[in-house]
């Protein structure tokens, strides 16, 4: 062992490796060995059971052929209409929390709980929120409007807009927070400045507000688009079995279907290479694209 | 910087022996019998022609309720008071991630002792020789006489070396699930009408659903219907009495575009796009139908002996009765669900393992315990036809379980094939014909070749 670096940068070279190592043999060892092993299961059969058989591509052109997994790609899409309705509303309410009131971080907390609570529970009490004949909400647009609500997690035509309302009230609180340490990093010189010019407060947000969060947009957006590709729980709890005609199912949920449902591993495994792609490509065309728009200082 | 590179790879060599130590473990089969001090057999309890020996334990893995639970339990304690020199390790998991769980303990080489098995699970894990074959152990045992179970129970888990249902033994009967008809008596006797017969083939769809128009009623004139005449129509039924099928097992079709089916479904669905008897499609969900039941505001619903126990609590009295009759063919049917209990074919303890499953399955005080507290039929015909029908506690016509299991029930759906893909996505697209965008003709035509296709998928 030839050594050049001084003793006591030895010892410290040391302590930062013992310091890595477990966390680097913990994701070795638990996330990339599954991967890997999962690209390889991705050409067998296998039911868990019996040992895997090699089918060289056909999970993949199974794949390409299920009507099923381009229909959970369509509803996966659609949950992506959450983001943007997400964005307007998060900003609108971190410019009212970004007022010097008394109380105001009651407020902010109030708004960040959903973030905080377990999603499966909070799925639950959703159930009934949204229950055609009992829930909160039908009951609620009938007593104060006279609207008969609709059926929202029977009806196939309603299911994604519940799901995206939920992921509403369940994601502006943490995209409300992002927003505000935007809005206060924004220097007061330039809305001093455009004030003397005569800005009037609509042309102050459009001017300097929203172009310089661009930033934050753009990571909200990034890290939106892989959530929504993500989302699971949510429809696993509300969507029984992907819900009516198969309309809620999102692709994780399709493929967590065919790992532990139907037991077809390999199936999944091809599938959840698919997503990976997915999520890889749209990410890539964000970063691609973020220099047209995003500024930076 | 060579040293970082030795560094580097001195990390990723240890991970790997990691690595491999870790897929070193999983050759070793499960259900390891560490005996523990703990459990040597008490000298006292032994009998003279019971030979002293060596202490195994046994695992077990099962689903259920915490009532379902309870009784485990208890059966657990007086199987080790009976064989002393066992001890067993019994672990309940939510009924939800059973399968998953089961499934992943055994591809990874651990799967318990004695486990449940039901639905199509049976057919995959027979398939896979993960079950082991009973047969020799039954033909021997003096535990129990094997023509006093249920034919119909013991033979869901018969399996020849490819079909389910004949050949030898894999598993013994948890219980077998008739799901009968139930009534509400006060919303009959409020209508006036008579209440279904026990007797199959008395009462035809026609009869129900006039009884059905009878119950239904807008109380409070707010337009909306509060009482429903019936609920969650058993689509099976339907189609298994007027002579159809889902499937044709022995050539493997789908069968579903078949005029004795499509008009069974349309009967389903017209209960509540014509007559109104039934809530429609999204009140339909699940939880609703029976809550209505449960609330009262529903004349006829079905059950399982499971639902006995929350059933016994209602205010209003209620009754089962034999599933209508099909008008065409005069015949009624329904489904029988069943769960059973194997034997892993790699147990280490095949006899101690076997004892457990017939226990469970067949101990006489258990099987009582189990009507008892309202969770199944007995499996033992002579208790079921003899203490299980005077049994005080409702419903009254006990007799129609019974019907169920030795007349007109068939094997529920799931059990019928290894792959149920193309069931679900059957019951996920039907909404189309409960909601009456589709004719159940038109769309049972649209989705033949698709479910063919699922089906063929996954079972041939």
């Amino acid at each position: 062992m030839k050594n050049k670096l001084p003793g006591y940068r030895k010892k410290e070279l040391w302590w930062i490796y013992s310091f890595v190592l477990p966390p680097v043999l913990g994701f070795l060892i638990f996330g990339l060995a599954p991967i890997l092993y999962s690209i390889y299961m991705s050409f067998h059969h296998w039911d868990m059971l019996s040992p895997p058989e090699w089918i060289g591509l056909a999970n993949y052109v199974d794949l390409l052929k299920d009507e099923k997994f381009y229909k959970s790609i369509f509803n996966t899409f659609y949950l992506l209409l959450g983001i943007p309705i997400g964005m307007v509303v998060s900003l609108l309410l971190a410019i009212l929390m970004n007022r010097k009131l008394k109380g105001i971080s009651v407020m902010r907390t109030i708004y960040y709980l959903p973030v905080i609570s377990p999603i499966i529970a909070v799925s639950l009490l959703w159930q009934w929120i949204l229950n055609k004949d009992y829930g909160l909400l039908n009951n609620f647009l009938w007593q104060l409007f006279g609207i008969e609500g609709p059926n929202w997690l029977g009806e196939a035509d309603w299911v994604k807009p519940s799901l995206i309302l939920i992921g509403l009230w369940g994601g502006v609180g943490g995209t409300m927070v992002l927003y505000l340490a935007g809005l206060q990093s924004i220097s007061s010189t330039y809305y001093e400045a455009a004030e003397i010019d005569g800005a009037g407060g609509w042309q102050k947000l459009k001017t300097i507000t929203i172009p310089l969060l661009t930033p934050i947009h753009f990571f909200v957006v990034v890290m939106g688009v892989i959530g929504t590709f993500q989302s699971f729980s949510q429809i696993y709890v509300l969507a029984v079995d992907g819900g009516p005609e198969y309309s809620g199912a999102t692709i994780v949920y399709y493929i967590f279907q065919n790992a532990f449902a139907y037991f077809n591993m390999g199936y999944a495994s091809a599938g959840a290479w698919v997503l990976g792609l997915i999520i890889f490509l749209i990410t890539l065309v964000q970063f691609k694209l973020s220099d047209r728009w995003v500024y930076q200082e | 910087m060579n040293n970082n590179l030795k560094w580097l790879s001195l990390v990723l060599m240890s991970s790997m022996l990691v690595l491999s130590a870790c897929s070193g473990g999983s050759g070793s089969a499960g259900g390891s019998a560490e005996p523990t001090p703990s459990n040597e057999p008490s000298g006292g309890g032994e009998t003279a022609e019971q030979p002293k020996k060596e202490p195994v334990t046994i695992e077990f893995m099962g689903h259920g309720n915490p009532n379902e639970k309870k009784i485990f339990e208890q059966l657990i304690a007086s199987f080790e008071k009976k064989y002393t020199h066992v001890k067993v390790k019994y672990t309940s998991v939510p009924p939800g991630e059973y399968g998953q769980k089961l499934t992943t303990l055994v591809s990874s080489g651990k799967a318990p002792d004695v486990f449940y098995v039901g639905g199509s699970e049976f057919y995959r894990f027979a398939e896979s020789g993960i079950l082991m074959n009973l047969q020799a152990q039954l033909d021997q045992t003096d535990l129990f006489n094997p023509d006093n179970v249920w034919k119909q129970a013991l033979d869901r888990y018969r399996y020849d070396g490819s079909t389910v249902g004949t050949g030898d033994i894999y598993g013994l009967p948890k219980d077998v699930g008739p799901w009968a008809f139930v009534y509400n008596k006060d919303l009959f006797d409020k209508a006036g009408i008579a209440p279904p017969p026990a007797r199959a083939g008395e009462w035809t769809w026609d009869d129900m659903l006039e009884a059905a128009k009878a119950i239904t009623a807008d109380n409070n004139g707010d337009g909306k219907t509060d009482v429903f005449g019936v609920g969650a129509y058993n689509l099976e039924s339907a189609v298994w009495g007027n002579g159809g099928d889902f499937l044709d097992s022995t050539t493997g079709t789908v069968t579903i575009d078949k005029p004795e089916f499509y008009e069974a479904m349309q009967f389903a669905a017209d209960l509540n796009l014509v007559h109104k008897v039934s809530p429609n499609q999204e009140a339909e969900q699940a939880m609703n139908a029976y809550t209505r039941f449960v609330n009262g505001q529903m004349g006829m619903f079905a059950m399982g002996p499971w639902d006995q126990p929350a059933f016994w609590d209602l205010p209003f009295g209620w009754d089962i009765a034999a599933w209508p009759a099909s008008p065409n063919t005069g015949k009624t049917a329904t489904w029988l669900g069943s769960m059973g209990f194997a034997v892993s074919a790699k147990t280490k303890h095949v006899e101690e393992a076997f004892n457990l499953a017939a226990f469970l399955s067949l101990d006489e005080e258990g099987q009582r315990q189990n009507y008892q507290l309202g969770q199944a039929v007995p499996n033992l015909i002579d208790m079921a036809n003899g203490e299980f029908l005077a049994y005080e506690k409702a419903p009254a016509n006990r007799q129609v379980f019974l019907d169920i299991i030795q007349d007109y029930g068939r094997t529920d759906l799931p059990a019928r094939s290894k792959d149920n893909q193309w069931l679900d996505t059957f019951w996920q697209e039907a909404s189309k014909v409960w909601n009456g965008e589709m004719s159940a003709k038109d769309w049972t035509a649209m989705m033949q070749p698709k479910l063919q296709e699922l089906y063929d998928k996954g079972n041939k």
